[in-house]
Formats: C-alpha cells, sequence, structure tokens
C-alpha cells in the first residue's frame, strides 16, 4: 500500500539528483493519544480509621505501623472510666436484679397465702422489669463496646479496639497515653487494592474523553494499565485542568499514594481521515502544500524535457497528526502525492520562480 | 636653475656617486621592508556595529535593535553611507565614511555612540566589528584531527580556546574567527509535568541556577601576624553540583534541580557549519589589523602554528587551508617578473641601438636606480607593493631611460663632433642643451597620471598606488638623469669613432625616402590619418565597457544558495554531496574541498541557507578557466535545487564591499514594505528577463522564513494568571536555549541552558510547552497564545534607514554599461512604482559609472595642463599645438588593438590611453624640440630639407625611447601568472599606442611643422 510509485522516477531522476518518492493519499486512523500527568490516589472510602468510641486513655497498641491486620483483631486498649461505671453499673444491677427477683418471689408466695395485697405484687413486678430494662441497655451497650456482659465478674475499665476490616495500618493516630474523647480516630488502615489514578486533563482534551478509554501510567519503570471509571464534573481549581479517575485493573498492592506520575491517555474513539505523511508537507506562501505530480506532465515531458518542474503544488488544511502522519483536507483519496523530499522540489519551484532561465 | 644643478654635480662628482650609492643603500631597504599585498587595500572607510542577538527574528531585531543603531550613528560628521542587514539573531550595521579620515578615529566616535543606545535588556549588546580590511582574511586553517578520537565539540573548544588565543598574540592579527563544530552547553532538560508535582514554577528554575552559581570575596582576617583570605566558591564546579542546587524547601525537604530535570552536557544551537571533503570540520579564519603588512603577518602566523601544535593534544594540528600570500606572492611575482624582464629587455633595446658598451651602460644603471628611489618613495608614503603599484613600475620602466636616453646621445654626439673641447665643458653643454625638454617630459607624465590620484571610490584606491608609483619613478628617474647620468657621463664615455651602427644605418637608408613623401605630401597624409582617427574614435565608443577584468586568483570557489529558510542539516547535507560529487568526478584536479555553512562566529550576516566552497586545486592544471567552466556546468546541472555563483576568495570579498552587493551588476529596489519590494522585483524580472546579455537573475527573496509566531493572548493570560514576561522567558529560555549562567572552568565559560524537554521536536510540542503559573495553574502555550505557521523575513537590508531588495544579475556576452542603459529603459517604460518606490544601479557597474564620470572631468584637466606646460617649455601656443597633435596618432594603435583583441574599455585600458597620451607628446617634445634647435643654428636652410635632416639625426633617440617603452611594456602583454588579467588591456593599448605614435610622429610631425610653420619660414 505504502508503497514508492516508481512512474514518475524515470522523469525525475534527470531534474534531481536525489529521486523523489511519490505515494498515494490513504485514509488512516488517528488513534490518538495524550500525555497527561497523573497522580496516584486512593478513595477515601479506601482509607480507614478506627475510632474510639468512648471517650478515655490510650493504654497500649497492640499492631505497628505497616502491620497488616485481620478483620476483629485487637489493635489498641484503653483505658476508660466510661467503661468501669458502665462494667460497675452492669455488675450492680446485675445483683439488684437477683435482689428483686427474690424480693419478688417472696412477696408472689405471700400473695398467694393471701398475706399481700395484689397491688404489693404489681410493684414489685415493675421493679423487676425495670431493673431487667436497664440490664439489657446496659449490656447491649458493653456488647457494643465488645465487652461480653455475661462473663463479667467484676468491674473493668479496659476497653480493646478491633480492627473493624483487614488492612495495613497506615498510621497510629495518637500517642500512648493520651486522653480520648468520643470517636476519635486512632489508628488508620488502608483497605489493599484501591487504588486510582487521577489525571489530569486540559479542557481542550478531556471533551473527547470517555468513561472506560485507557490511561497507562508510568510508575517507577512499570506500566499499568488503567480504565476511566469517572470524569469529575468540577475542575481542579488549582490547576484548571479537568480530574478523570481510572481504576487500576491489575491486582496491586504496596503502591505509594500521591506520588505523580507519567500518564498516557488513548482515547478509544479512533478517528479516520485522509492523510499523507508529515515528510510530505511544506510550507509555502503562508500555506501549508503538498507537492503532487503534474497532471499533463507526462506529454509535456517529451517536447520540454528539464524546462518545466513536473509537480504542481496543492495547499491542505491540517486537520490532526500523529508522529508519523497528518489528516488534511485538500487532496482527493488515492491521489498521488509526494511524500518525501518535497524540499528539493519546493526549491527548484522557488529558483524557477527567480527566472534563472538560459 | 637645471644648469646649475648639472654643473654643481659635475662639479662635486664624488659627492654625487656617494649620495647614489647611499640612496641604492636605502633604496634596497625600503624594497625590502615595504608590505607586500596582493591588492592595494580598496575597504573603504567602514566601522561596523554587529549585536548578536541570539534566537531573535529578523523583523524584530529591525525594529529594537538595527534601527536604533542606525539613527544613533546617522548623525555623525563624515558619514557618507550607512547599510544595514538585520537576519535571524543578528544585526549588522556598517557605517561608510569619507575616505581621508583616521579609522581610530572613526572607531572611538562610533563607540561613543553606541554608549547611549537604548536597546531592550537580553537582546545583546552592540559591539564593534573587527578593525580589519575587506582583504583581512589572511590565514585559514583546520583544527585537524588524525586519530579520529575527538568530536567537533572538543576540538572546537581547541580551537576556542587554545588555538584562538595563542594565533591572537601574533602582532598584527586583529581577530581569529571561529567557524564549524559544535560549542559546548549544559542542558538542564526541564520535565514540564514535574513542576505540577514539585510546586514550582519555571522562573523558579532559573532563578535557583542564576542564585546558585556565585562567587564571593570576604576580604581577609590577621591570624598569627599572617593574612588569611576569605573567599565564598559557590561556582558550580561539577554537573552534581548543578543537579543539587536548590530551588526551593519545605519542612526541611529540598526540591533541587535534579528532582526536575536531567542534567548533561549538549551543544548549543548553531548557526553555520564547516565540512571537508565531506566530513564535517573546525576552521578558523585569521583577520589582519588593517594597516600592516599581510606577508609578514602571515609569516608570523605560520612559525606560531608550530607553537600551537605542541600545545594541542597528540593527533590534532592545525592545517593550513588557505593563506592570501600565496596569492600576494603570485601576483607580485608576475610584476616583478615582468619589471625584471622589461629591464632586461630595455636593456638589449639599448645596447643594439646604441652599439656602445659605456653608453649603454651609462642608460641600464640609471634603471635601478631610478626604481629604487621609488621604493624609497613608496616606502617612505606607506604604499605597499602589490599589484597595481608594481604594474605602475613596469609601465614606467621603458619611460624611466628616456631622460638619460637623451643625455647620454647627447653628450655621445656632441663628443663626437667636438674632440677639441674640454669633456668638461662637453658633457655640461650637452646636458644642458637637452635639460629641459627632458625635464618638461618628465614632468608632462607626471601631470598626465597625477589627475589619477583624485579618482575617488574603487576606482581611486585601486589606480591611485599605479599612478603615484609612475609619478615617483619618473621623478626618481629624473633626478637620476639630471644629476647622476652627466656625473657617469663624464667619467665613463669616450669619444667614440663611429656614432652610427649597422641597423641604425639600414633603418635611415629605408625611412628617409617615405620621409620625404610623407613631407610632399603633407595636406593629405594628415587628412587620411585624421579620418581614420574619426573612424577608430567612433568604433571605441560601441566597444564594451567593464570596470575592472576579473583577478585570476587561480583558484576556483562557489557561492552556493539554497531557497531563504533551509535548515543547517539540509545546507551541510548539499555541502557534503557537492563535496562528494566533485571529488569523485574530479579525482585529477582537485586535491580537497571546503565547505564553509551559514556564518562564523562574528560579524557575518550569511544564513543557513548560503554555502561558500572552496577548492584546493591539485598542480599543474593547464586550463583552469575550462576547468572552472565545465565544473560550474556539471554542478548546475546536478543540484538543481541550489544555485551556484562561480568566485574567487579575493574576489568574493571585494565583491562583498561593493555597497554590500555580491554581484556585479543589481538593482537596488527601495521602500518600506517587502512584500510590495517583492512584487516590484518580480515585475522587473519579467520585464527585462528579455534583454540581450542577461546570463542570470537572482532575486534576494527577503521573505520565505517560515516562523512559529507566538502572540500572547491578554485575556486567556490574565486568566490563569500569567505574566507575557513568563511567556517571553520560557520562549527565549526555555525554548531558545539562551544560557540562564554559565560554568566557568578554568577561563573556559560554557554557557548552563534551562530547558524545555522535547520542545522543540515539532511544531506540535511548542504548542504543548506547559507552563505553570504562580498560584498553581497548568497550561500549555497554546492555551495562552496565537500560536500561527507564518512566512517572514529572512533578512531586512536597510540603506540609509530606508529598505530595500536586490535583484542581482550577470550580464554575459555583452557589456555592463549598454545592457543597464536598455534594461532601465523598459523598467521605466513597463514597470509601475507605487509611491515612495524607487529603484538605483548598484555593483561593479556604479563603480565604473563614477570612474567614467570623474574621467571626463579629470581629462581636460590633464590636457589643460599638459598645454601650459607644453605652451611653457615652447613659449609658443603653436608647437604645443604641434605636439598634441601627436597624441590622436598614438591613440590609433591603442584602439585598433583593443578592437582587434575584443577587450572590453575598462578602467585599466583609461589607463593605458593616458600613458599613450604621455608617451606621444615625449615623443612630439623630442622631435620638435630639436627642430628648433635646428632651425636657431641654420636659419637659412629650407625648411623641408632642415626638417628631413633633424628628424633622420633625432631618429634613434626617438625610435630608442619608443622601442624602450614598447619593450618595458611587452612583458605585461605577454605575462600569464596571477594579475596579469588586469594589466592585459593597459599592456595592450599602450603596446598598440606605442607603434602608432612612433611610426606617425616620425612622418605625420615634420608634415604638420611643415604646414605650421611653411609661412613663417
Amino acid at each position: 500500500m505504502n508503497k514508492f510509485l516508481l512512474l514518475k522516477l524515470t522523469l525525475t531522476a534527470t531534474l534531481f539528483a536525489t529521486n523523489i518518492p511519490v505515494e498515494k493519499v490513504q485514509m488512516q486512523i488517528f488513534n490518538r493519544s495524550v500525555e497527561l500527568n497523573a497522580q496516584i490516589i486512593q478513595l477515601s472510602n479506601a482509607q480507614q480509621s478506627i475510632t474510639s468510641l468512648v471517650a478515655g486513655h490510650l493504654e497500649k497498641y497492640y499492631v505497628k505501623p505497616a502491620q497488616f491486620v485481620k478483620e476483629g483483631e485487637k489493635v489498641a486498649l484503653i483505658e476508660s472510666i466510661v467503661v468501669s461505671k458502665m462494667s460497675a453499673d452492669y455488675l450492680a444491677l446485675k445483683e439488684q436484679l437477683n435482689a428483686t427477683g427474690k424480693n419478688y418471689k417472696a412477696t408472689k408466695n405471700l400473695y398467694e397465702k393471701g398475706m399481700s395485697s395484689m397491688q404489693e405484687l404489681n410493684n414489685q413486678e415493675i421493679k423487676r422489669s425495670e431493673i431487667n430494662a436497664q440490664l439489657t441497655a446496659l449490656k447491649s451497650q458493653l456488647e457494643t463496646l465488645g465487652i461480653k456482659a455475661d462473663k463479667l465478674t467484676s468491674a473493668t475499665a479496659n476497653f480493646t479496639l478491633y480492627a473493624h476490616s483487614s488492612g495495613t495500618v497506615s498510621a497510629l493516630l495518637k500517642p500512648l497515653h493520651s486522653s480520648l474523647s468520643v470517636s476519635e480516630p486512632v489508628i488508620s488502615i488502608v483497605k489493599n487494592q484501591a487504588y486510582y489514578v487521577k489525571s489530569f486533563l486540559p479542557l481542550e482534551y478531556a471533551n473527547k474523553v470517555k468513561v472506560g478509554d485507557k490511561i497507562v501510567v508510568d510508575y517507577a519503570d512499570r506500566k499499568i494499565i488503567t480504565h476511566i471509571t469517572q470524569i469529575m464534573p468540577k475542575v481542579d481549581e488549582l490547576t484548571q485542568r479537568v480530574i478523570v479517575l481510572s481504576s487500576i485493573d491489575e491486582k496491586v498492592s504496596d503502591m505509594f499514594i500521591d506520588v505523580y506520575v507519567e500518564a498516557v491517555l488513548y482515547y478509544s474513539k479512533s478517528f479516520k481521515h485522509l492523510a499523507v505523511k508529515k515528510s510530505a508537507l511544506s510550507f509555502f506562501n503562508n500555506e501549508w502544500v503538498v507537492f503532487v505530480p503534474s497532471q499533463n506532465s507526462e506529454k509535456s515531458t517529451d517536447e520540454e524535457e528539464n524546462s518545466e518542474i513536473p509537480y504542481t503544488l496543492k495547499v491542505v488544511k491540517i486537520i490532526t497528526e500523529d508522529e508519523k502522519y497528518v489528516a488534511i483536507d485538500g487532496l482527493d483519496r488515492d491521489e498521488e502525492y509526494v511524500s518525501d523530499k518535497s524540499y528539493y522540489i519546493k526549491s527548484a519551484l522557488l529558483k524557477s520562480s527567480l527566472g534563472d532561465g538560459d | 636653475m637645471l644648469n646649475n644643478l648639472i654643473e654643481l654635480s659635475l662639479r662635486y662628482r664624488t659627492l654625487v656617486i656617494v649620495l647614489f650609492i647611499t640612496i641604492c643603500v636605502f633604496g634596497y631597504r625600503a624594497y625590502t621592508e615595504i608590505p607586500v599585498d596582493a591588492f592595494p587595500d580598496i575597504t573603504p572607510k567602514q566601522v561596523i556595529v554587529y549585536t548578536e542577538s541570539p534566537g531573535n527574528s529578523a523583523e524584530d531585531i529591525e525594529k529594537l535593535i538595527t534601527y536604533p543603531v542606525e539613527s544613533a550613528l546617522s548623525g555623525m560628521a563624515g558619514v557618507k553611507l550607512i547599510m544595514s542587514n538585520s537576519i535571524f539573531g543578528l544585526s549588522y550595521v556598517s557605517v561608510f565614511f569619507e575616505d581621508d579620515m583616521d579609522i581610530y578615529f572613526l572607531r572611538q566616535l562610533v563607540s561613543e555612540r553606541l554608549s547611549s543606545i537604548d536597546i531592550p535588556s537580553g537582546w545583546g549588546k552592540p559591539e564593534l566589528g573587527p578593525n580589519t580590511t575587506g582583504l583581512g582574511q589572511v590565514f585559514w586553517y583546520q583544527v585537524k584531527d588524525t586519530t579520529n578520537k575527538f568530536s567537533l565539540r572538543e576540538l572546537k573548544e581547541m580551537q576556542e580556546y587554545i588555538v584562538s588565543p595563542l594565533f591572537k598574540s601574533v602582532s598584527g592579527v586583529e581577530e581569529v574567527v571561529g567557524w564549524g563544530g559544535d560549542e559546548k552547553q549544559y542542558n538542564v532538560l526541564i520535565d514540564t509535568k514535574k513542576l505540577q508535582s514539585f510546586d514550582i514554577t519555571y522562573d523558579d528554575i532559573i532563578q535557583a541556577l542564576q542564585k546558585s552559581n556565585q562567587a564571593a570575596g570576604g576580604q581577609y582576617l590577621e591570624f598569627n601576624r599572617e593574612q588569611y583570605l576569605i573567599r565564598g566558591a559557590g561556582l558550580y564546579k561539577s554537573l552534581d553540583d548543578v543537579r543539587n542546587t536548590v530551588i526551593k524547601s519545605t519542612q526541611g525537604q529540598a526540591v533541587t534541580i535534579g528532582d526536575i530535570s536531567e542534567v548533561k552536557e549538549a551543544s548549543a544551537p548553531r548557526f553555520g557549519a564547516v565540512s571537508i571533503d565531506a566530513k564535517e570540520a573546525v576552521m578558523g579564519m585569521v583577520l589582519q589589523r588593517s594597516g600592516t603588512n599581510a606577508a609578514k603577518v602571515v609569516e608570523k602566523l605560520k612559525k606560531k602554528v608550530q607553537t600551537i601544535n605542541t600545545a594541542l593534544p597528540s593527533g590534532v594540528s592545525i592545517d593550513a587551508i588557505y593563506d592570501r600570500t600565496q596569492i600576494t606572492h603570485k601576483a607580485v611575482n608576475t610584476m616583478t617578473s615582468a619589471l625584471l624582464s622589461g629591464v632586461v629587455l630595455v636593456a638589449i633595446v639599448l645596447f643594439i641601438f646604441l652599439f656602445e658598451f659605456r653608453s649603454a651602460f651609462i642608460v641600464i644603471i640609471s634603471l635601478p636606480i631610478s626604481l629604487l628611489i621609488a621604493f624609497l618613495l613608496m616606502d617612505y608614503y606607506n604604499l605597499s607593493a602589490n599589484l597595481m603599484s608594481l604594474s605602475g613600475l613596469a609601465i614606467a620602466v621603458g619611460m624611466i631611460v628616456d631622460g638619460t636616453i637623451v643625455i647620454v646621445e647627447n653628450s655621445f654626439r656632441l663628443l663626437h663632433d667636438k674632440p677639441d673641447s674640454s669633456k668638461f665643458e662637453i658633457v655640461s653643454e650637452a646636458a644642458k642643451e637637452v635639460a629641459t625638454p627632458v625635464t618638461f617630459a618628465v614632468l608632462i607624465i607626471a601631470a598626465v597620471f597625477i589627475p589619477l590620484l583624485s579618482l575617488d571610490g574603487l576606482a581611486g584606491k585601486l589606480y591611485t598606488p599605479m599612478a603615484l608609483n609612475i609619478v615617483f619613478v619618473m621623478l626618481g628617474s629624473l633626478f637620476v638623469a639630471l644629476v647622476l647620468v652627466p656625473v657617469l657621463v663624464f667619467l665613463l664615455l669616450k669619444p667614440s669613432k663611429s656614432a652610427e651602427n649597422v641597423v641604425m644605418k639600414a633603418i635611415k637608408k629605408a625611412y628617409t625616402p617615405i620621409l620625404l613623401l610623407a613631407l610632399n605630401n603633407a595636406k593629405k597624409i594628415l587628412a587620411l590619418v585624421s579620418v581614420v582617427f574619426v573612424i577608430l574614435a567612433y568604433l571605441l565608443t560601441l566597444q564594451g565597457r567593464e570596470f575592472m577584468p576579473e583577478l585570476n586568483e587561480e583558484s576556483i570557489m562557489y557561492r552556493v544558495i539554497a531557497i531563504p529558510g533551509t535548515g543547517l542539516t539540509q545546507s551541510l547535507q548539499t555541502s557534503k554531496d557537492i563535496e562528494k560529487y566533485i571529488l569523485k568526478n574530479y579525482p585529477d584536479e582537485v586535491n580537497s574541498v571546503l565547505s564553509m555553512i551559514g556564518r562564523s562566529e562574528k560579524g557575518e550576516t550569511a544564513q543557513a541557507n548560503y554555502m561558500e566552497i572552496l577548492l584546493t586545486l591539485k598542480d599543474g592544471i593547464k586550463d583552469l578557466p575550462k576547468l572552472t567552466k565545465q565544473m560550474s556546468e556539471d554542478l548546475e546541472q546536478t543540484f538543481t535545487f541550489v544555485q551556484f555563483v562561480p568566485t574567487q576568495p579575493i574576489a568574493m570579498r571585494i565583491e562583498e564591499l561593493l555597497e554590500g552587493v555580491k554581484a556585479e551588476l543589481a538593482i537596488k529596489i527601495y521602500g518600506e514594505d517587502q512584500k510590495t519590494l517583492d512584487s516590484i522585483s518580480k515585475d522587473i524580472q519579467s520585464a527585462i528577463s528579455g534583454v540581450r546579455g542577461l546570463e542570470r537573475m537572482e532575486v534576494e527573496t527577503q521573505l520565505g522564513q517560515a516562523q512559529i509566531k507566538i502572540t500572547p493572548d491578554y485575556l486567556a493570560l490574565a486568566r490563569y494568571g500569567i505574566s507575557v514576561d513568563e511567556v517571553m522567558q520560557v520562549i527565549r529560555n526555555g525554548i531558545g536555549e539562551e544560557s540562564v549562567t554559565q560554568k566557568i572552568e578554568g577561563v573556559r565559560r560554557f554557557g548552563i541552558v534551562a530547558k524545555i524537554k522535547d520542545s522543540k521536536k515539532s511544531i506540535q510540542a511548542v504548542k504543548n510547552v506547559t507552563l505553570r503559573s504562580k498560584s498553581g495553574k497548568l497550561v500549555t502555550l497554546n492555551q495562552i497564545c496565537d500560536i500561527s505557521i507564518t512566512q517572514g523575513a529572512s533578512f531586512i537590508k536597510r540603506e540609509n534607514l530606508s529598505r530595500y531588495m536586490v535583484l542581482s544579475m550577470e550580464i554575459e556576452g555583452r557589456d555592463v554599461a549598454s545592457f543597464v542603459n536598455e534594461a532601465d529603459k523598459i523598467i521605466k517604460q513597463n514597470v509601475k512604482m507605487p509611491a515612495g518606490y524607487y529603484i538605483g544601479w548598484a555593483g561593479d557597474f556604479k563603480n565604473m559609472q563614477e570612474a567614467t564620470q570623474k574621467l571626463m572631468i579629470i581629462i581636460p584637466i590633464t590636457l589643460f595642463l599638459v598645454i601650459l606646460l607644453l605652451y611653457t617649455a615652447f613659449n609658443s601656443l603653436k608647437k604645443a599645438m604641434i605636439i598634441l597633435l601627436n597624441v590622436p596618432f598614438g591613440f590609433i594603435g591603442g584602439i585598433i588593438a583593443l578592437i582587434i583583441s575584443g577587450i572590453y574599455l575598462s578602467v585599466s585600458a583609461i589607463i593605458g590611453f593616458l600613458a599613450i597620451f604621455a608617451i606621444a607628446i615625449l615623443n612630439g617634445i623630442v622631435l620638435v624640440s630639436f627642430i628648433d634647435e635646428l632651425r636657431a643654428k641654420f636659419p637659412d636652410v629650407e625648411l623641408k630639407t632642415l626638417l628631413k635632416d633633424a628628424t633622420l639625426l633625432r631618429l634613434r633617440p626617438v625610435l630608442m625611447t619608443a622601442f624602450t617603452t614598447l619593450f618595458g611594456i611587452l612583458p605585461l602583454l605577454y605575462a600569464t601568472g596571477v594579475g596579469s588579467e588586469i594589466q592585459y588591456p593597459l599592456a595592450l593599448v599602450i603596446t598598440g599606442g606605442v607603434i602608432s605614435s612612433t611610426l606617425l610622429t616620425l612622418l605625420i610631425l615634420p608634415s604638420t611643422y611643415m604646414l605650421f610653420y611653411k609661412k613663417e619660414h
């Protein structure tokens, strides 16, 4: 297809020291790609913090930073007055419940014997239910904190923090023996395989991009393929660029977050257009031109050899370009054009217009 | 007075001898010491101001540099003409001054003015060009690496830091200009994507580089009675220093140059290259300071080469490419050999005529002594020995002896006639008798040539040395004739038995009847000759004209011009192809081919599309013109996409001096708008393309330079908070590679360039260059600027503050003057000029025109002077007229010689006619004065008989002077060496003139005399 047509070469060889290659205008697919700046990020749900549910005093960490933890694993120990009070209350209420239970039984016996009034019995019943309700509430609270109330035998201030999901400990957020308030994050855990690439696109490219387009990032000499999952509706105000999120396909772990990387965006929408080789272009009289062999050159050269240059120029409009080809308007499909060394033809044309006659 | 002088010198003979020995000694010393050169210095008084402004376009340079420089210099005293050329990266302003001003004073004046010029910072600084002449490039050399170990960059570094300084230390060297090779620089290749990553701007990087590379002095402290200097050594020492330069730091974390870029050694963008035998090379040109002796400078340079070779690494050496002394020696040799053979021929002629050893000796000895006196005067007046000045001597050789001949001959005759008188009296009388005519004859010769001194411009510079030298040597000969010759005659000459020799007798026998015939038909002959003269004079007006015949430098050189806007890489490739082609097709004739592409380091105005190709030829080439022609045709057919203009090294420089037009003929089109100029030039081209004799037309297309024009969009800039300054900084430093600081290595300095990586890979890449504003916004150039591709000026030429365009042409097979007449008429009829646009002719032709106009004034003055002298000598206007009538007779031969040989009428030929003028008058004087003398002695003799006797008696001196002049000039006619072609028309005219003038003097002068004085008698 893209082979030199040797038709004109016999003729041009007499004219030019160098052979002028001729090719035909062809449709070309312009699979465009753009280089971008990108950043490796983790979306906010991928990074989790373990918070303390109670205020207290941080006694001990069971984990170290960068340690992998499984869900339910102990991560920290907190000494909390709240827990201590709750557990003490629980035990006390339990005692109370026992006592009211006994009281109720006794009152019931008396009632059956007619020694107590119905009202008395009802009062006892209400009191027992009340205490039981309090106890159940407290128990459920304790259980929320991960304390098994049933097993409590004595009051305790210890509150153990467990990992609520598996991941890597990314930071211990509070120093040891510091006081904690309620719902303060203590440890942050990074969930694995939740990296994203945040690419910054100039506006002109962003219009043409679609969800699902491929972005390849260059991460520490590794090419990582991602696909666009989201085009953010709001531009990054700082850089004035459109942000595109793409998720990393492979199972990649151990990436450094927030690092800037180089990315290449490939448009999935392919663009087809008539194209010539880039080497065919020449800038002539303020316009881009491509040289084409003259139509009548074969006839005329018989009589006046060498006196005329067997090429004419055609003005073209550049639509787009890639490394090797330029999409142009102004030439027809399969039209022959000079694909290289247009400089020599331009020289010959300009020279002859200087009136270098004999 | 003359008589007293003769008496005195005869009386103090010893003193005279001693005086002349002294003169000879000093004369010889002068002969060995005077500067030797090929040409007289024809450079106009010129100061060049050039401003390097790397990376900037011709339009901007014209606006921001050239115009301010021009206007500052235009109001100066003595300024004749200001020409300028603004090209990509360079402004070149050349100021021409009146010739009588001192160059150092002028340079001083110009540099004073320069200090007041306001050029925007970053746009370069105007500098004075080297103080050298157009012929200043005396020595070209290559820094040759035979081992192939060194890169071009390294060779260039050697050229700049080893070779150039050593050559500059040679006295007489003004400048050493390097050409070719790459200049080293350090590139900090910035990855603009990282600007965002590290939160910095381009400006931060530049600031960091500039601020880090510093040194400081901290004075001193005293410790234990000693002084310790404190020195802050912050200059970059290694590339790691550059890499570690901190751009900014936050919380103890530094962002360094190394983080955002790659630092490495690279080559600076270049504007010229050199290729020798299809291989890139590094060369240098040594410029000689104006007013120094080229031969001596080159001699010293050659000695210095040995020193330099030892300083260079082994395997690298200086290889001379072109050496001006070669041509100088050749030219001077041509002239000296002509001079010497002239002397020998004259001696032989004298001996044949005199047939007496002693008298011949006296005459011959007067020759070298007169020449030595001339050398003494040359030395005194700082005249160099060159083609023109020496040719003056060669022309005069035959005339030098005239005075001596007359005196010796007269003494010889008197000694023979009056054997009884004392020798002292005879010699004294003989000398006194002819002293007046001899003196006047010499004065007349001087008078003929002195007006040439008033020629100005190129003709003046060329021919003044010649005229001066003729005057010098004639004055010398007069001094010798009046002072030394009588003494020598007294000491050496003896009364001889017979004054007549065989040759003379034979000539007289043949001549007498012809003379009688002429005297009898005086009127008819005079009429005939007059008619012949009128016809010939008419024919002469039809003869072609040219300014100066081409000097044959025995070398071949081409100017090769590709289309404007051609890249250096392409031109380099073209040059290499041409070199290969020449070496392949002419292996027997060509040793080596050198191409110089684009421009050298300093003050050249060539662009990358311009190449100069010099061939080094093998010895023993027989027909150089034929070879040149064949080669030119071959090259033109093979390399159709470029233009070849054959030239020669010196000729090329001279052509360039001719008001910036590198062609023998050119039309300058003046006006403001380049596009209009362009269209006018096209109109002119089509109008005159049919004129006969037009060989080649070449328009200096000033447009045609493709530009990527980046125009800031203010609205967009405001949107992103970026200033124009930042954009321009990125264009200048980041794309344009202007160095932001220098890495100093010893004395060597190399630029450090903050280059944006891959920004020059393609047009698209320029558009995509990313900038980051201080607030962090990221934009591409395309977003904030309007980037368009346009065709702009590749250079802008101006003359006296007005733009112009040059249409140069080559004329073949026709004289330039008539071509100009015809073409000018056609242009006036057919080409419409808008208001404010006009044309002017320039080039060689203009010089010819100026010279001719000047000669039109000079010749009448000369005529008047000569008549005045003749009148004083003879005290009779009639006789003056008789002698002057001799002049047209002399011209007849000259004109015939010119017409037959088909040589154009050049300034050289015109000077030949001037010489004939002198010779004819000389012949006339000798004869007329003798006739007068005889008439006084024998008043009763019939005029015709008297005339016959007088002419026969004077035949020998007349023939002798004629033959000596003829044989003196003959070697010039047959010379073939370098420079001979310039003197050829002159020699031709004189030869023809001498023959006709002598013949006609001997026949027609007596006849005219008879016609004038018949009644009186």
